[in-house]
């Protein structure tokens, strides 16, 4: 049982006035949009949000649902780059060191202080479960030394709320493209926190693929940025990559073939790759419009299944200039509406954790102190 | 993030110390100069769910807030890497938002801190992986105990070469992971016992605040210390 505060119901705080006496700076927001719940108003509720789920240490300041006051990133790629991969030991370390610094930072930045924060707001899943902990224990800290709410965030489900802060009110129901880091999903939302997935990758995620085809080019991590950038600058080459279980009735993505179908590429054009006859770029271009097309049709394909009227794209692949251009064609087509959050916003960000939060704050549902982090997505 | 410049003021009345860096854990609190609680429980991997509900306990146990804090007191390692973490974490939020001092101590030191005073020079052990153990030297002067050298990591094996037959106190974070060879070359060397279930809060509250005596000039923020071995620094995926 847990007794102490913050408790799994509460009321959520009606202010007028503040309890807090520490000024707070209005005039600093960026990112939200205007809507009545997002204008700028002293009696919106505040929350701190920290996301420490892979290798970004994020830490977010939001008034109301979307007035950003601060949403501050710390990428650890450079200190994964001579693994080729993220190493979660290291990952839980840096995370150690980065997230205090990072959240006195924030709130200098919102101009406010721990006592105007009404509740906080933590990433307990999925992810490393190391680096899980490290944002669980701070974030229970504080909730527990400010005896304000703490909120557990699923961060999958937290991603689609990049396009909650941007656009405002969304309306539903909602197709979700998720393709962050190590899952592509596609998430039907029939309400806010009332959503099942209906599709995902049975193999590697979308993002992870692109990263390893990447690396077969010798890039480091992270690859999408640079695949992004060739697919925007060349021509396709014609090379038939394939569109896996395009075919299949199903909603479900598998793209661990044509990762092996990038690396046959590469073994059986080797010489024309080395003496400049196939060059690099069109390769990838390719490669990365099979991936789009593949993602493009069933998350159509899923919108129209579940009589969805619009769908909404986020996670760290959706940056890609490349996809984003992919979807506007096929959601003009199709007559679909589409959003996107700007692409700072589709890679893992604190924002959207505070975003969900908030909502979550309004309905009262908040979780005790024995809150516990998983590595995996429970849904 | 608090300075720990301490002020040349009283010392620190309400201390609590926080020790997560094994399958145990281990709180105290003072009030007034007086402790007032010690927990200790095994929590294994309900550390991060336990931690607030026992430090809630105690501090009202004591009728006391976080917020009447003037110290925090936190074991840094070596141990357990993701404990160690929870504890730091907890503590250096204690210290943001508290705007009060942390002080780490490490855990070899709490251990051998926890020997009776007796006169010459003997070894804390930490068994932390499979076959090594964290090792360092001390001694008591008195009732101080002081330093002999630095932590390092040795191969259980090993220890012989380079301890010879000097006295030990040793436990295991993972007693489990002990082969019956390697319990034999812990228990051959000759034993000092030790005053107190291991780890102990208030011993650790203790050593903190002889820190805090201690202290000639700023006391730097705590950093968790982690070890590894040759293998592992080794290690290239």
């Amino acid at each position: 049982m847990d007794t102490m505060t913050p408790q799994k119901k509460h009321s959520p705080k009606k202010k007028g006035s503040s309890s807090n006496p520490a000024p707070r700076n209005e005039t600093v927001a960026h990112g939200g949009a205007d809507t009545p719940m997002g204008a700028c108003s002293s009696n919106q509720p505040i929350g701190l949000a920290i996301d420490t789920t892979f290798d970004d240490t994020s830490v977010a300041i939001l008034k109301g649902r979307r007035e950003v006051l601060a949403n501050l990133t710390l990428s650890q790629y450079a200190d994964h780059e001579e693994f080729g991969g993220v190493v979660p030991e290291r990952a839980s370390r840096k995370h150690l060191e980065a997230i205090h610094p990072l959240i006195g930072k924030a709130l200098n930045q919102g101009g406010v202080g721990f006592g105007d924060l009404d509740y906080v707001a933590v990433s307990n899943q999925p992810g490393l479960l190391g680096a899980i902990l490290v944002g669980m224990t701070v974030a229970k800290s504080m909730a527990y030394l400010l005896t304000k709410p703490l909120i557990g965030i699923n961060h999958i489900e937290a991603h689609p709320y990049a396009n909650f802060l941007v656009h405002g009110e969304l309306p539903f129901p909602l197709m979700h493209l998720v393709a962050a880091g190590g899952h592509t999903l596609l998430i039907l939302q029939r309400d806010h926190f009332d959503w099942t997935i209906v599709g995902r990758s049975i193999d590697d995620a979308a993002g992870e693929c692109v990263d390893k085809a990447a690396k077969m080019f010798g890039h480091p991590m992270p690859g999408g940025p640079v695949v992004d950038r060739l697919a925007m600058a060349h021509a396709p080459h014609p090379h038939p990559f394939p569109r896996p279980m395009l075919g299949d009735p199903g909603l479900d993505f598998s793209f661990s073939g044509l990762k092996t179908a990038m690396f046959y590429f590469i073994r059986d054009h080797r010489e024309e790759l080395q003496n400049g006859e196939i060059k690099e770029g069109p390769a990838l271009a390719a490669f990365f419009q099979a991936v789009a097309d593949v993602l493009v049709a069933k998350t159509l394909r899923a919108a129209k299944l579940h009589k969805t009227p619009a769908i909404t794209l986020s996670g760290g692949l959706t940056a890609s200039g490349k996809l984003r251009q992919a979807f506007e064609e096929g959601c003009k087509k199709a007559g679909v509406t589409l959003y996107m959050p700007p692409p700072p916003l589709c890679t893992d960000n604190a924002a959207m954790v505070a975003c969900l939060a908030a909502y979550r704050y309004e309905r009262g549902l908040t979780d005790g102190l024995t809150l516990d982090g998983y590595a995996n997505l429970m849904t | 993030m608090p300075s720990n410049l301490f002020p040349n003021t009283h010392p620190p009345a309400n201390v609590v110390a926080i020790d997560t860096t094994s399958d145990y854990l281990s709180l105290a609190l003072q009030k007034n100069g007086i402790p007032v609680g010690n927990h200790y429980s095994l929590c294994g991997r309900k550390t991060n769910q336990w931690l607030f509900q026992e430090l809630h306990t105690l501090l009202e146990g004591a009728q006391m807030t976080p917020g009447e804090l003037d110290l925090v007191v936190v074991a840094a390692g070596p141990g357990s890497f993701t404990g160690t973490r929870m504890g730091m974490g907890a503590a250096l939020s204690f210290g943001q938002v508290l705007g009060v001092p942390v002080i780490g101590v490490d855990t070899l030191c709490l251990l051998a801190g926890q020997t009776q005073p007796t006169e010459g020079l003997f070894h804390a052990l930490l068994h932390c992986t499979r076959d090594e153990v964290y090792q360092a030297a001390y001694r008591w002067q008195g009732e101080e105990l002081i330093p002999a050298g630095n932590i390092q990591m040795e191969l259980i094996e090993n220890l012989g070469d380079l301890i010879g037959q000097e006295p030990v106190v040793w436990r295991s974070l993972f007693p489990d992971m002990l082969s019956p060879d390697q319990t034999g070359i812990l228990n051959g060397f000759p034993q000092r016992a030790l005053r107190h279930p291991f780890p102990d809060g208030l011993r650790l509250l203790e050593a903190g605040l002889a820190r805090w005596h201690s202290r000639k000039g700023p006391i730097p923020p705590p950093r968790p210390i982690y070890l590894k071995s040759e293998a592992i620094r080794k290690w290239t995926p």
